[in-house]
């Protein structure tokens, strides 16, 4: 797996600084991670030209190969903003202790993403997710204190809440791939045109096929009247628009004065 | 708990190991019941076999992985905790594990794995690079408050020349609006901070005075100070929050017996009435002062299932 398939690149204290940093967050948008780059090749090495992002990335990954860690990028499911995030890609009895979460609080979490996983919609009801308080693992735990919990999962970019419900943020969708693939293979739903994990999306309604948001955005962006690329019956969607790091800039457009997502179509 | 079967390129720790890399016996005992050949074999645990590449590799990431979170809490992490969290049945070749672990935390992440005191069998990680004040910036925890009373305490600590009672402590930090029983806005409980966190954490070291009536401590800088920060930085911490270049107190440069009576002259007690937060500085200022490892955050996953 490692050493003789990828060239491993050269760590410098910029790649370092950056690599420390970027720990401090979970997850990071793509405007904030080139920021951080850049505050980091000023630390050190002021003159040399600001490398391709992606290609410094890689360079990072190449030695993070071997310690089972990577810089996974993605895309926020409701309005297609690249993120970042650091993932785990071993699973062993170590990251059980890097768990800032109690035994119950990961049970109540595992609770959430199975609802999350096995509604149509993406999301789980505040009230859904505290009726399963009696069946966690651990410590008891109280609806109140459960409700805490959720928030503690929303601040640490693990949950999303919109309007009383809850669905995974990127960062867990990135974190987690693999294991929801691997435990729920039959709820699991996956989008039609990147073919990666599907949370929160668009669907056809005749043919019932599923696709992220900032997917159907990307495909019938240039197309008046669109179509589903598996029945040929008419899209009923709404379709949103691709997200465009310039046009955010210019017009200083801060995230909460969007219009709300319609993530919620099926 | 059991893993569940990873796919492909998802290795775990539970792998058993490769067929005929493991588990020999000891030479010559056969695998009869009874007599001295059995009783000499669960005397002596097997000999382990030579493990391959992956497995040793897959050792070392998971060893870095646990040093990374274990210093994260800035508790010193000992060689016990590793033994028995980590290496498990490779402790022969923990050795090895520890010197390519130091390798790769040093090489990919800038942190040195360092002992705290020599033969103590306990680690902590030191960041090789040097914090900058736009690190705050850009960073994804915004510092921490606690880090300026620290740096206040070995502030005093330093001036006092290495060592001071814990009553002097605290009438200095009253006047700063900080009481061993009040409970603070920003740092909760200062009195445990200072007398358990700290010291757990050896940046501080808490003896009693034998034969003080009522009981007195003295504190002193701990060992993991030594090695994140430096008397210079100490005092230019202090000297900032007192708006004054650390050249002005030529007679700290080199420490020596009583320069703490300027801290407590009346010129330095206005500004220590301000509250902290106000204008001037902030006690966070203070971690970028510390070569902290960066705290490594949500390198791992979330949970384990």
């Amino acid at each position: 797996m490692q050493g003789n398939t990828r060239r491993t690149g050269v760590m410098t204290d910029v790649h370092r600084r950056f690599l420390q940093l970027l720990m401090t967050h979970g997850v990071l948008e793509e405007c904030d991670v080139k920021r951080l780059q850049k505050h980091c090749y000023k630390v050190h090495d002021c003159n040399a030209t600001v490398e391709k992002l992606e290609d410094f990335i890689n360079t990072i990954n190449s030695v993070l190969e071997s310690l089972y860690i990577e810089i996974k990028k993605g895309v926020t499911e409701d309005d297609g903003r690249p993120i970042y995030a650091l993932v785990n890609l071993a699973t062993t009895s170590v990251s059980k202790m890097a768990s800032d979460f109690a035994e119950n609080e990961l049970d109540l979490f595992r609770k959430a993403l199975e609802l999350i996983i096995d509604s149509d919609t993406g999301f789980a009801s505040s009230t859904n997710i505290l009726n399963l308080v009696d069946q966690l693992k651990g410590k008891k735990m109280r609806k109140k204190e459960a409700e805490h919990v959720l928030q503690k999962f929303v601040q640490n970019k693990w949950l999303i809440e919109k309007e009383g419900e809850f669905t995974l943020h990127g960062r867990a969708i990135l974190e987690m791939d693999q294991y929801i693939r691997e435990t729920y293979p039959d709820a699991v739903k996956v989008c039609n045109i990147c073919r990666s994990l599907l949370i929160q999306g668009q669907s056809c309604e005749t043919c019932g096929i599923r696709m992220h948001l900032p997917c159907v955005a990307k495909y019938f962006q240039s197309s008046s009247e669109p179509h589903c690329p598996h029945c040929n019956d008419y899209w009923p969607h709404e379709v949103p628009e691709v997200f465009d790091p310039e046009k955010e800039r210019e017009t200083g457009m801060s995230r909460s004065n969007k219009r709300p997502s319609r993530s919620r179509q099926h | 708990m059991s893993q569940k079967p990873k796919s492909r390129g998802r290795p775990s720790s539970q792998v058993e190991r490769e067929p005929g890399g493991g588990g020999e016996e000891a030479p010559s005992t056969s695998r009869g019941p009874g007599g001295a050949a059995s009783q000499r074999r669960a005397q002596a645990s097997p000999a382990p076999g030579p493990r391959s590449q992956k497995q040793l590799e897959l050792k070392v990431a998971e060893l870095v992985q646990f040093l990374l979170i274990k210093d994260q809490r800035k508790i010193p992490i000992r060689r016990t905790d590793i033994l028995r969290h980590v290496v498990g049945d490779y402790k022969d070749v923990l050795p090895e594990l520890l010197r390519r672990a130091a390798e790769r935390l040093e090489y990919v992440f800038g942190y040195r794995l360092v002992e705290l005191e020599p033969r103590s069998n306990t680690y902590i990680l030191v960041n090789t690079l040097e914090p900058v004040e736009e690190d705050a910036e850009v960073r994804g925890d915004q510092g921490t408050p606690t880090t300026g009373l620290l740096m206040i305490v070995l502030g005093l600590i330093f001036m006092k020349g290495n060592s001071i009672k814990e009553t002097e402590v605290w009438d200095f930090l009253r006047r700063l609006g900080v009481h061993p029983t009040k409970k603070h806005l920003i740092f909760g409980d200062p009195k445990k901070l200072i007398t358990e966190d700290f010291v757990r954490q050896r940046y501080l070291d808490y003896r009693r005075i034998p034969h003080t009536d009522p009981v007195d401590y003295e504190l002193q800088w701990g060992p993991r100070t030594n090695l994140e920060t430096s008397k210079m930085k100490v005092l230019k911490f202090v000297a900032k929050i007192h708006h004054q270049d650390p050249k002005d107190w030529p007679a700290h440069h080199c420490p020596c017996p009583n320069p703490f009576s300027c801290l407590l002259k009346s010129e330095a007690q206005p500004r220590a009435r301000s509250l902290p937060g106000g204008k001037g500085w902030r006690w966070e200022e203070a971690s970028c002062l510390f070569k902290f490892v960066v705290v490594p955050g949500r390198v791992c996953k979330l949970f384990f299932l």
